[in-house]
């Protein structure tokens, strides 16, 4: 049987963030949006600007600034340092925008020169008219869906990645350009489509003519290629693409070749990769470690909330939280934090983070913070008819968590009878109520009272007088007193295989003098006496 | 006085075209609102959590107040686990989850299994000391959905707090939020005024019957040492069987 093959995507979207460095600071910080901000190569007053918001922009910073000569250009500015690790979770979330709305899509590698600062992703836009109309829904969706995960982004649609990519790029030169923005968007008549300045959809017989007149320097060639074709006199995508290839290899070698293959705006042989992992991290560097619980909250909400965000963006919730965290001197503590049950709610993980961090605090001031989880599926309430409703599954997951963190994680579940023939044994399972049938309809009269044992954990020692084998005389810190009812013994034994693990024991049910009445047993094996129950 | 607004008689009453507008519809779910069920509702008392020990539901009124705190407190061999056990069963089995706090480490599902709890609907959460219980008691009723959360305290390590009085005024309001029954079992009163009644239970005596002997039950009795209505001091003899371990 012949397996069926993936096959290339014939239409291919690109999903583009332009100054990285400064999205991912706004992600993490959104009370600075719409405030003069630069962000800077380090923390110093010599160290450089990489990238200014458009409101420091417009007062004259610009990258490459030292950040004195920025605040005398911007008094008002605000300065924050660039944080590969804020930036490693603004990709990641980028690419969890474009799953969210494709199921192939793939990280675009980095750029070099002034396209390191970007980042991109390329997804599957094939038959994506039958859920949005046109690719210029799905284009506008892309965006709106970055832009509220706090991702300022621009999409275009093409026939392939590369084209996809010079065309989304286009778009973020045009709206920078004083000149490009003045002339306004282009005329469907010129052959693609745009309804906003963040995306553009090419038709495929329109890709070479909005190709011709890009400039070079889109293409991102590296530097010696680049000066070799500005030597010749090539400047735009249509002069390159009008040259013999074989003649441009010869002079220039097989590294213009990959140049080329993106001004002819070849469709790519690989297929975009799917199944997309289900693990989401976020990270943060602080800038000034942390010793208190409210600056700690005060970061690990915003972790939690850009966590639940991603993972809402696939329809999924958190499961247990791996904490991390880097500790002034170099030292590293790392947890793992048991969620009883998927849950998406920051404020509730919040809790667990806390009640976990109460119970054994970090043994030095907190430098840096990574949370990663895997996504599960939330569960679902099926209300039944014939029973009444329950706790919400959201709620529940979170109060077992709250539970748990509490009491400890064995110690929170559903009793069960464990298969096990010792006395003491009992077990725990996993408490779902959401998956109980209705129960089975008794009559009323077959209810009988009985007596209940309360168990002993561990049991209680106790001193006993027993002439002839049986209990005369008891005290125990339960039961204490002459004998003055006595049944047994029974005799238990079990695991008489393992030497640790078996046991023998005669018990007896007692009643003392003071009124109680306990399951006393004579272990055979320790030879002592002990109670291991109370009837009450 | 305003006057006061006919209601059907009988839900039999309505008439299909009653409900076929929406104002109709609005009229008659106003009129009949406290009388409508969903489905196939448990038959319990309303307001009530019956323990189907019929001397102790007639003494409760129908059996331990919803939304209410209600405490069961006794020696060992008194039956107030036994009753807590009955509280349990009959809660599962009419359906419902449960809370089981149980600070004491004492609950036994083998036994608990034998007086006729459904070991699955009931979150047991053995709390490692007193404080721990009744904080997570208090996380039980602000989840909701737990018509009955019980609380063993009898025995449990650890004291309670100088702010225990505190405690249970806001567990008896966490209480009457989630309209839950909240029952404190323990070996002496605690929640003083913030609880709406308390059963004290006494040991009367354990029958020993056969050759050779056998335990066959214990004979103890419920007195109603407080309660917001009613009479105080009222009292009900119960007989509970020792389980067959054959069986």
């Amino acid at each position: 049987m012949e397996t069926p093959r993936r096959t290339a995507a014939d239409r291919v979207a690109c999903l583009l963030v332009s100054d990285l460095p400064l999205a991912a600071v706004l992600r993490a910080q959104p009370e600075l949006v719409g405030l003069p901000l630069a962000v800077a190569a380090g923390t110093g007053p010599r160290a450089e600007v990489l990238a200014a918001s458009a409101e420091a922009a417009r007062a004259g910073v610009r990258p490459l600034l030292s950040i004195v000569h920025a605040r005398a250009l911007c008094p008002g500015l605000h300065v924050r340092a660039a944080s590969p690790a804020l930036e490693r979770g603004a990709r990641s979330t980028l690419l969890d925008v474009a799953r969210s709305l494709s199921p192939r899509a793939a990280e675009v590698p980095r750029g070099r020169g002034v396209y390191a600062a970007e980042a991109a992703v390329h997804l599957d836009a094939s038959g994506v008219n039958a859920l949005f109309h046109s690719e210029q829904g799905f284009a506008t969706a892309l965006v709106a869906r970055a832009r509220s995960v706090g991702l300022p982004a621009v999409a275009a649609v093409a026939r392939s990645r590369a084209v996809s990519l010079l065309a989304a790029r286009s778009l973020l030169r045009a709206a920078r350009s004083p000149l490009r923005a003045a002339e306004g968007p282009r005329s469907p008549a010129d052959g693609d489509e745009r309804d906003s300045s963040d995306t553009l959809v090419l038709s495929p017989d329109a890709e070479m003519a909005f190709l011709d007149p890009l400039p070079l320097d889109l293409l991102d060639p590296d530097d010696a290629l680049a000066d070799a074709l500005t030597r010749f006199g090539i400047r735009c995508v249509g002069q390159l693409r009008r040259l013999p290839r074989r003649a441009l290899v010869t002079r220039l070698g097989p590294g213009a070749l990959p140049l080329l293959a993106l001004a002819h705006g070849e469709a790519d042989a690989v297929p975009l990769p799917g199944a997309p992992e289900t693990r989401v991290r976020e990270e943060i560097d602080l800038e000034w470690a942390i010793e208190r619980w409210e600056p700690l909250a005060f970061v690990l909400r915003g972790l939690l909330a850009r966590l639940a965000e991603r993972l809402e963006l696939r329809g999924l919730v958190s499961s247990d939280l791996d904490l991390e965290l880097l500790l002034s001197g170099g030292g590293r503590d790392a947890r793992r934090i048991g969620v009883a049950a998927p849950n998406g709610d920051p404020r509730a993980l919040l809790g667990l983070l806390r009640l976990t961090l109460e119970q054994v605090p970090p043994a030095a001031p907190i430098e840096g913070i990574a949370l990663a989880t895997e996504g599960r599926l939330a569960r679902t309430d099926q209300l039944d008819l014939f029973r009444p409703a329950g706790p919400t599954p959201s709620a529940l997951g979170r109060t077992l968590g709250e539970l748990e963190a509490l009491c400890g994680s064995d110690r929170v579940g559903a009793p069960c009878v464990a298969d096990d023939p010792h006395p003491d044994a009992f077990a725990q399972t996993a408490f779902a109520p959401a998956e109980l049938r209705s129960p089975a309809a008794r009559a009323a009269r077959d209810f009988v009272a009985l007596a209940a044992l309360r168990a002993l954990r561990p049991p209680v020692s106790a001193e006993v007088r027993a002439p002839r084998g049986r209990p005369e005389w008891l005290r125990s810190a339960v039961a204490n007193g002459s004998v003055v009812g006595l049944a047994g013994p029974w005799r238990t034994t079990g695991h008489w295989w393992s030497p640790e693990r078996r046991f023998a024991f005669d018990s007896f049910d007692v009643q003392t003098e003071d009124g109680s009445v306990v399951r006393l047993r004579f272990d055979l094996l320790r030879r002592l006496w002990q109670v291991d129950a109370i009837y009450d | 006085m305003a006057p006061s607004r006919p209601v059907p008689s009988s839900p039999l009453s309505i008439s299909a075209r009653a409900l076929s507008s929406r104002s109709g519809l609005e009229r008659v779910l106003r009129d009949l609102g406290p009388q409508i069920r969903r489905g196939d509702a448990p038959a319990l008392a309303p307001g009530r959590c019956p323990t189907g020990i019929a001397a102790v539901d007639a003494l409760l009124d129908g059996g331990f107040p919803r939304g209410r705190l209600s405490e069961i407190v006794g020696g060992p061999s008194s039956g107030r686990t036994a009753l807590a056990r009955a509280l349990l069963a009959g809660a599962t089995r009419a359906g419902e989850v449960v809370g089981m706090i149980d600070a004491a480490d004492a609950f036994d599902p083998a036994s608990a299994a034998d007086a006729g709890i459904e070991l699955e609907r009931v979150l047991w959460v053995r709390a490692p000391h007193v404080h721990a219980a009744l904080r997570s008691a208090e996380r039980l009723l602000q989840a909701r959905g737990f018509p009955l959360v019980l609380i063993d305290l009898a025995g449990a390590p650890g004291a309670l707090h100088s702010d225990a009085p505190t405690a249970w005024s806001r567990l008896a309001r966490a209480a009457a939020g989630a309209e839950a029954a909240l029952v404190v079992l323990a070996g002496r009163r605690l929640a003083g005024a913030s609880a709406e009644l308390a059963l004290e239970m006494r040991p009367r005596r354990a029958r020993f019957t056969g050759t050779p002997a056998l335990l066959e039950g214990l004979e103890v009795e419920a007195v109603l040492a407080r309660t917001r209505r009613g009479a105080e001091g009222r009292a009900a003899r119960i007989g509970l069987r020792v389980a067959d371990p054959a069986a």
